[in-house]
């Protein structure tokens, strides 16, 4: 009975060898009471006294928080890396090969300002540059809906994590009441909270039923006993420091109560990670394009709309105006311009076709300190943008690298401590034999002793 | 230390799955023979290769200005060389016409109508074009800046090309100058302002855009310094109406009247000198400009040079590191397949 208990452990063991999160098991046997009395007390053999799962609760916390960390930088990690293609002019060219493209062709013009075929790519050159600007407000944009979707996503996750939770701990707390131990429940539970450690920033505490209490945003329960409170991503209107359509967080403690806004108080997991992408980097780099296209656009229109286009006007703009919220989406060349390329001013009197002062002064602004206290051309600004985008970038993938190391230390730790060997098993599985068969043999012996007892008579 | 099989597992995986990343990192180079393929590869050096970008597409700009600009250089020199002859010629007639022992009132018809000829094609020179536009009209390009009167329709202003950041090159000469002797400092209204009267404009930067602005009175901006200089000298107080000096001439000739053409010889000297001088400011322009030129080839190499160094690979280094790497990996798939595969089952029974 011993043997065969020790084997099933063994088998289980065994086969669950590749289970994430799973515990290696160990039967405890120990001796049945003896009979007799005085100085013969006769052993009675050994009985199964527990199956238990080898297991450190503080490693587990350990290893959960540290994924959590990781979950958070991997969020982090993965929505900067695309945002940093959206400023890899390595690849493609981009606003910086436009910008220098767009005031190069006001150099070009300033050396014959009555020349159509330069003025026409004056136009498109600024028509360039505007789409180019449209393009990364797009991208920006559309990084912001993909960090949405994946918000979305997650958040269905940790709805099915904790409803999983949260009835394993009513199996919990039934199996241990009586006494016993939920050794595969338990592993279930343990595995189940890393994970959702990895998506969201989480709290836990195990109660005396054995069951454990979930936290996160603070103070918002998400599992306490066997109920699940549920999360939900939802569209917001677009509200002060918000975009239109940006997904919140919103928690609710049961079905009918009024739904609670937890974003800004999600710090951790992937979904902290992209809740800091989306609502942080992403914004202030939205933020920058903006200012960077209104600050062309109205310095241009600026120099562009006192000079005299070869109508003898003045006053035209080069590029629509924008402002300094929205102006990367929205820069765009003038109707009049793009019209018809006579109405780009090149000079600065009236009725002198030759006069290329504007253009010349146009071309100027490129490098011209104006920024930041007069301490950054356009391009200086434009090029510091993309060294930060870098640096955000290079910073939270060695973090993520570093933090993976933490993880996979822990990881292994836990391993060595919990993991399922096979050399072990197959050697407890031989000496659990080597037993069965001694056992097996004082059974034959004594089979055979009470054969010779029972035909002593015919001798 | 217990060993778990997950461990190995884990640890072969982990070892591999490095080894194939760098693996790819460094393919990635060989192909793209970059070693900056993404800002994060290295942030600064990114920023620093498109400011390289920048001022080398910057240089090819200002190359193509200075070449455009040599040759309206060059062609109003040339032009100015035929002007020159022209008076020249003026001027030897008016030396054969100046006393009375061989001439008489018919050969200085004859003279004035040669006279006449030189005037039409001083005003033919003066009209030249250049591609579209008319090189001695200041601003006013589109129309012939002289008519047959020697009335002036241009202006007096100068066109300025950049050729090289934030330097200007004048690249004409106005017709009120060279033709008719204005001097440019006297007539011209000072420095035209922006209409909202400059202030916001000065507000903003103090140094570019603005000073340009102020400076666009036509002999100011700073790099025009020693073109400014010696033009003060050139049109100093000899200034002579080119047009008017002929038409006195022919005029003298006509009349017959010896002391008119004798006057005028001293006219058509100082024309001459005007007209020459005019060449002289052009050719030292151009002298500058191949200069110019030049010292922007070189920039534009050392700049190339920067850029490469900061941007591709290093060659040994890579194919040092790709060897490596690959060794690593074959090492690691080697003690992987070992480790995995052996337990205590391959030895019982």
């Amino acid at each position: 009975m011993n043997s065969q208990n020790a084997l099933h452990t063994i088998s289980h063991n065994i086969a669950n060898k590749n289970t994430e999160g799973y515990s290696r098991q160990q039967t405890e046997t120990f001796t049945n009471f003896p009979y007799g009395a005085g100085k013969t007390r006769i052993g009675t053999g050994a009985r199964t006294a527990s199956v238990q799962r080898v297991n450190n609760a503080y490693m587990e916390r350990q290893l959960a928080e540290e994924k959590s960390n990781l979950g958070f930088m991997k969020g982090q990690a993965n929505s900067l890396m695309r945002l940093e293609q959206v400023y890899n002019e390595e690849a493609v060219e981009g606003i910086n090969a436009s910008m220098v493209k767009f005031f190069n062709s006001f150099r070009e013009l300033s050396t014959s300002p009555e020349s159509v075929p330069k003025r026409i790519a004056v136009k498109e050159s600024a028509d360039l540059l505007a789409r180019d600007f449209n393009k990364v407000a797009q991208q920006l944009h559309d990084i912001r809906g993909d960090a949405n979707q994946q918000m979305a996503i997650t958040v269905k996750d940790i709805n099915s994590n904790t409803q999983e939770i949260a009835s394993l701990n009513s199996q919990i707390q039934k199996i241990e009441v009586g006494g016993g131990y939920a050794n595969d429940e338990r592993d279930r539970r343990d595995q189940l909270i890393k994970e959702l450690g990895e998506k969201i920033d989480i709290k836990w505490t195990e109660g005396e039923d054995s069951t454990v209490t979930i936290q996160t945003g603070g103070n918002a329960i998400l599992v306490a006993g066997n109920d699940a409170s549920r999360l939900a991503a939802v569209p917001m209107p677009g509200t002060e420091g918000k975009a239109e359509g940006d997904f919140d967080i919103m928690y609710y403690h049961h079905e009918y109560a009024e739904p609670l806004a937890i974003t800004e108080r999600i710090n951790g997991g992937s979904l902290g990670g992209l809740i800091k992408v989306r609502d942080h980097d992403v914004r202030e780099f939205q933020d920058k394009m903006n200012f960077l296209a209104s600050e062309i656009s109205n310095s241009v229109n600026d120099v562009h709309s006192q000079g005299y286009n070869t109508f003898n006007q003045t006053g035209v703009n080069l590029f629509d105006p924008i402002s300094e919220k929205d102006g990367a989406e929205n820069m765009k060349v003038s109707a009049e311009v793009m019209g018809d390329v006579g109405r780009i001013a090149a000079g600065l009197d009236p009725n002198a076709p030759g006069d290329n002062r504007v253009a010349n002064m146009i071309s100027d602004i490129q490098n011209e300190k104006k920024f930041v206290d007069g301490t950054t051309s356009l391009d200086e600004y434009y090029n510091g943008i993309v060294a930060e985008m870098g640096l955000r970038t290079e910073k939270a993938n060695h973090m993520l690298e570093t933090q993976q190391g933490v993880v996979t230390q822990l990881e292994n730790l836990r391993e060595s401590y919990s993991g399922v060997n096979i050399d072990q098993e197959v050697a407890n599985m031989v000496e659990w034999q080597k037993q069965f068969d001694a056992s097996a043999r004082i059974i034959r012996t004594a089979d055979e002793m009470l054969d010779t007892v029972i035909n002593l008579r015919r001798y | 230390m217990r060993v778990s099989d997950k461990m190995n597992y884990n640890q072969s995986m982990a070892a591999i799955n490095k080894n194939r990343t760098d693996l790819m990192t460094y393919q990635n180079q060989a192909a793209t023979q970059k070693r900056i393929n993404k800002p994060s590869d290295d942030p600064l050096g990114a920023a620093r290769i498109l400011t390289s970008k920048t001022e080398i597409q910057g240089f090819e700009q200002y190359k193509r200005n200075i070449l455009s600009a040599k040759e309206s250089v060059e062609v109003s020199e040339q032009s100015l060389s035929q002007a020159s002859e022209l008076l020249i010629r003026a001027k030897e007639l008016a030396i054969d016409q100046a006393d009375d022992a061989a001439n008489g009132p018919e050969s200085r018809r004859i003279t004035a109508a040669e006279v006449k000829q030189i005037y039409e094609q001083m005003v033919n020179v003066a009209n030249r074009r250049y591609g579209d536009h008319y090189l001695f009209a200041g601003h006013k390009t589109l129309n012939a800046p002289f008519d047959m009167t020697g009335t002036y329709f241009g202006d007096d202003s100068e066109v300025q090309v950049e050729i090289e950041k934030n330097s200007y090159m004048n690249t004409n000469i106005p017709g009120s100058t060279v033709f008719l002797g204005r001097k440019i400092a006297d007539d011209i209204p000072p420095a035209k302002v922006f209409k909202d009267g400059n202030t916001k404009v000065e507000a903003r930067a103090p140094d570019s855009v603005e000073t340009s602005l102020a400076a666009q009175g036509p002999s100011q901006i700073q790099n025009r310094q020693t073109i400014a200089n010696s033009r003060q000298g050139a049109w100093g107080d000899h200034s002579v109406n080119i047009f008017e000096t002929l038409k006195d001439l022919e005029v003298g000739l006509r009349a017959n009247d010896k002391s008119v053409v004798q006057n005028s010889l001293e006219t058509l000297d100082s024309a001459i000198s005007q007209i020459n001088r005019a060449r002289g400011e052009l050719g030292s322009r151009i002298s500058a400009l191949n200069t110019g030129l030049e010292t922007l080839q070189k920039l534009g190499i050392d700049e190339r040079v920067k850029q490469s160094e900061i941007e591709d690979v290093d060659m040994y280094d890579l194919v040092n590191n790709l060897s490596k790497t690959q060794t690593q990996l074959e090492a690691s798939l080697a003690t992987s397949g070992k480790m995995m595969k052996t337990t205590l089952l391959d030895f019982i029974k």
